[in-house]
């Protein structure tokens, strides 16, 4: 009796119950791995960067004040700089959770080891744990790197211990849940890229949309003082936010009294073990049935039409049970990428579905903003065309990206290059196939610019603009996606990359040129920087040209603001021709790079 | 019809192909046969106009691979030792979808398709969906796929690799008919007893380098293996030795147990002979069972390094 009860504390004490051989495993699998290290060393040059920044910006060089003076700018860059940090962890570890968990369960299925796993005395909670547990450590090592600036910053900025250790333990919660959420879309998506989609798009969601929803909607029904606690608890970015303020002052902390980060960190620690417990349950059954022969992926409902398949065309006469066959029409590239779903994966009808959810939610938040009478300001549609050009961006990204790797990756494209089509009809087939699927985005954003420019809230100058932007965004993303394409094997390499070069040229460059700037006291090599990036130059379209007074403005009336002045309509114009210009020119060099790299690298 | 001179092909520093010459004629079914790694599929993919050559030249109905890629692809159908298959796609639009690819005329497209369909015994998953058919259906929609432009030369790189027994003599079977029909045919295997019945030459490559390249009549000398009958008599086992010792066809006679094991010399063979000889001398015969020859066996020899 006592032996029994010895090995059952000793167990439970010991945390192999908790992953088994999975934690030694996948960290001995991350240490030889070369991407952990440069995501590491990618993360620190970021903090750096970031930290520096802020301290430029707050401690001029040349001040000369008296001691005190300096001291007290000290505190105040301690303070903000406390405050990057903890920012910068936040977003930057969430992000890093995402992308690390993106394959855990996705690469032991594709590899044909989670069955294998099934048959020795691993279970799918300990393989569940071991894969997030193993990613969450890497991630407290990240969180550890910059504990002693924290500490030494503290000390100059007075920044009491308490809002460092509530702020980690939000981050820290905040990173479970997105890392248990792309844990469990990997259990049924095998590309990373669109486990990392998902998941951005489920918290953008969660974060976002239903806060913004449930305020806009619910405020008269519901009183503030029971709402904003209800919408705050399970959303860390309102966390921070909250307990930042709790910092900054006794008026502030007045006002958000009722938060509290303990109680918000057990919601988040909750949700994420609802989330684990449904992945354990389904990694389980994609376990067996992979224990069992059968390799596919995704629900029940999805396996049983691929059977049904499969025993339609064992039979005699299958002709009955197909659907109509569709000739091919036209250059047969261009043939094949038209008949592919717009959403890949998802077939006719859902895709209708997932259209007409889409239109239902742009219409209640349109019906929102009309209750807040923020659709005349230019505001609102800076915010709407903003994101639709960043979802449009995204969608053109991955699906360039993905449009020769998925060939290399099925293996059919040795067999399209061993036909006696010309390159050039391929690289056009898969650059029409693109832009067809990437449609339905730009059309929203279309809609949305005639609809309101009809109803003179947006001035029709807007249109020729943002006709500008969307065309040198497609033609680049597209040349730029497709260069990636052909270049790389993995169809994941390929969209980080894509990713990853946008990210380069409108965020980390105008980050280093701010940088610079402010070393030399000059902003005109920013401002250029700046105004070649997409989002910033919609925002001036439509700060310019956006709101009912624009809308009612002659055309050369309206004024563009640039970052450092104002110009007028023909200068603004010019500006946008001279980028669209730039970029289509340098989107035609890279589809032709591609073009000449078809035949390189093909298996 | 496809020629190679000095081919050569390296990785890096790892050479998968060392100055191979290959000749095979219109008409020929060549097998072409190596264990894994040995080049094979380096070889397939260059005379299919999908890698070049390091060095060395090769040609296809007499245009070179490198320099007139586009007019190659026109004569061949290439089909690799794995093959994709596009997702959504039935069978009669991935075959149309080919068609179109090598710029068959639309109105032609259909007869096309079916006249293929039928040739390779799949008319009746005309509307399955490709990703949905066995792997054998999907080999030979592979070789479907191939014919689609009616190619003179079919370069099938392990076609039945894989494949159950029925599906194997199925694929072998619809060789047999494509040589009927005039075509060309480079086939590659890691398994020499495979293409032993339809192959009229084979090539055996080890390391990149061409082993042995011939008719499968000069192979069997060529690995050792002369033709052998094992003879059971019912009496006067010695008197029997004594007998087909004397015959000038026979290089070699052993007793083996309760068995003679007769050896021919190099290209001769006949059971008649040992019948005729016995039952002139007056011995009775219980059995005469013409050995295996044991191709794989001596194939294994071969790419071992063992015979030169």
């Amino acid at each position: 009796m006592t032996t029994a009860v010895t090995n059952f504390f000793s167990k439970l004490v010991n945390p192999v119950w908790l992953t088994g051989p999975i934690f030694g495993k996948e960290l001995r699998v991350s240490s030889r791995r070369r991407r952990n290290y440069v995501l590491r060393f990618a993360y620190l040059i970021f903090l750096t960067v970031f930290v520096v920044m802020v301290w430029l910006s707050m401690v001029k060089l040349e001040d000369q004040g008296s001691i005190a003076y300096r001291t007290s700018r000290m505190s105040v860059a301690g303070e903000a700089i406390i405050g990057t940090i903890i920012l910068f962890q936040f977003l930057a570890t969430q992000m890093i959770a995402i992308i690390m968990l993106s394959t855990s369960i996705s690469d032991e299925i594709y590899h044909r080891t989670l069955g294998v796993l099934m048959t020795t005395p691993v279970n799918s909670f300990q393989i569940v744990m071991g894969k997030l547990l193993s990613k969450l450590l890497q991630l407290v090592l990240l969180l550890a790197i910059s504990l002693p600036m924290l500490a030494v910053v503290r000390i100059f900025g007075g920044v009491p211990w308490n809002y460092v250790i509530s702020s980690l333990c939000i981050t820290l919660t905040a990173v479970i849940f997105a890392g248990s959420l792309s844990l469990y879309y990997s259990i049924g998506n095998r590309r990373a890229y669109v486990v990392i989609l998902k998941t951005v798009f489920t918290l953008g969601f969660l974060y976002l949309f239903i806060p913004a929803m449930g305020q806009v909607l619910l405020h008269k029904v519901v009183s503030q003082r029971v709402l904003i606690p209800v919408l705050t608890l399970p959303n860390p970015f309102m966390a921070l936010q909250f307990n930042t303020m709790m910092r900054v002052g006794a008026r502030m902390a007045g006002i958000v009294s009722f938060f509290s980060w303990p109680l918000h960190c057990a919601v988040m620690l909750g949700a994420s073990a609802l989330i684990l417990g449904v992945s354990v349950k389904v990694v389980r059954k994609v376990a067996l049935r992979q224990a069992v022969g059968q390799l596919e992926l995704g629900p029940k409902r999805k396996q049983r039409k691929k059977e049904k398949e499969q025993s339609a065309a064992r039979t005699t006469e299958p002709e009955e049970s197909a659907g109509p066959i569709r000739r091919v029409t036209g250059s047969p590239v261009l043939w094949k990428e038209i008949r592919a779903p717009i959403i890949e994966g998802a077939g006719g009808r859902n895709s209708i579905i997932g259209l007409v959810v889409s239109i239902i939610a742009l219409l209640i938040t349109y019906l929102a903003c009309i209750k807040q009478n923020c659709l005349q300001q230019d505001y609102a549609h800076v915010s709407y065309v903003s994101l639709f050009l960043l979802i449009g961006s995204i969608v053109n990204i991955a699906l360039s990206a993905t449009s020769i790797t998925t060939e290399k990756e099925a293996r059919s494209w040795p067999i399209l290059l061993a036909t006696s089509i010309d390159d050039w009809q391929i690289l056009l087939g898969k650059a029409g196939g693109v832009f067809r699927r990437c449609l339905p985005v730009w059309v929203f954003l279309a809609g949305h610019v005639v609809l309101f420019v009809s109803v003179g809230y947006i001035h029709p100058i807007a249109i020729v603009h943002l006709t500008m932007v969307v065309a040198w965004i497609i033609v680049f993303l597209c040349g730029s996606g497709l260069y990636f394409s052909a270049r790389l094997r993995r169809t994941t390499s390929a969209v980080v990359a894509n990713f990853a070069l946008a990210v380069v040229l409108w965020l980390v460059v105008p980050v280093l040129f701010r940088l610079v700037s402010q070393i030399i006291h000059n902003d005109r090599a920013l401002e250029v920087c700046i105004s070649t990036n997409p989002f910033v130059q919609a925002a001036v379209i439509m700060q310019g040209a956006g709101g009912r007074h624009n809308a009612h403005t002659s055309l050369t009336d309206l004024r563009y603001y640039w970052l450092l002045e104002h110009r007028q309509v023909g200068r603004t114009t010019l500006i946008l021709l001279i980028n669209m210009v730039g970029y289509i020119f340098l989107g035609l060099f890279l589809a032709w790079r591609a073009k000449c790299r078809f035949r390189r690298n093909i298996f | 019809m496809i020629e190679t001179k000095s081919l050569t092909k390296y990785y890096g520093n790892l050479a998968a192909v060392v100055d191979l010459d290959l000749t095979i004629g219109p008409g020929d079914i060549f097998g072409f046969i190596g264990p894994n790694g040995a080049g094979k599929t380096t070889t397939m993919r260059i005379l299919a106009t999908l890698l070049e050559p390091t060095r060395g030249t090769a040609s296809i109905d007499g245009l070179d691979v490198t320099k007139n890629g586009k007019q190659v692809r026109r004569v061949v159908g290439y089909m690799p030792d794995f093959m994709g298959v596009y997702d959504d796609l039935k069978v009669f639009e991935y075959l149309e979808f080919f068609a179109a690819a090598f710029g068959i005329e639309r109105k032609k497209r259909e007869s096309i398709v079916d006249g293929v369909l039928e040739l390779t015994d799949l008319r009746s998953k005309r509307s399955a969906n490709v990703d949905s058919l066995s792997r054998g259906m999907q080999q030979r929609l592979g070789v479907a796929r191939v014919l689609i432009h009616d190619p003179k030369v079919l370069i099938l790189d392990e076609p039945a690799s894989g494949l159950d027994p029925r599906a194997r003599i199925e694929i072998r079977e619809l060789l047999r008919e494509l040589k009927r029909m005039g075509k060309t045919i480079m086939i590659s295997s890691h398994i020499l007893s495979e293409l032993e019945e339809i192959c009229d030459h084979v090539g055996i490559i080890e390391h990149g380098r061409l082993v042995f390249s011939g008719t499968m009549e000069e192979i069997r000398p060529r690995l050792g293996l002369q033709n052998r009958v094992n003879v059971k008599v019912l009496n006067n086992q010695d008197k029997a030795v004594e007998l087909l010792s004397a015959v000038p066809q026979i290089r070699q006679v052993q007793k083996v147990g309760d068995c003679i094991a007769v050896t021919f010399h190099d290209g001769q063979s006949g059971d008649g002979i040992i019948a005729r000889t016995l039952v002139n001398g007056g011995i009775d015969i219980i059995s005469l069972q013409p050995e295996r020859l044991k191709l794989d066996d001596a194939f294994l020899q071969l790419t071992k390094g063992i015979v030169h």
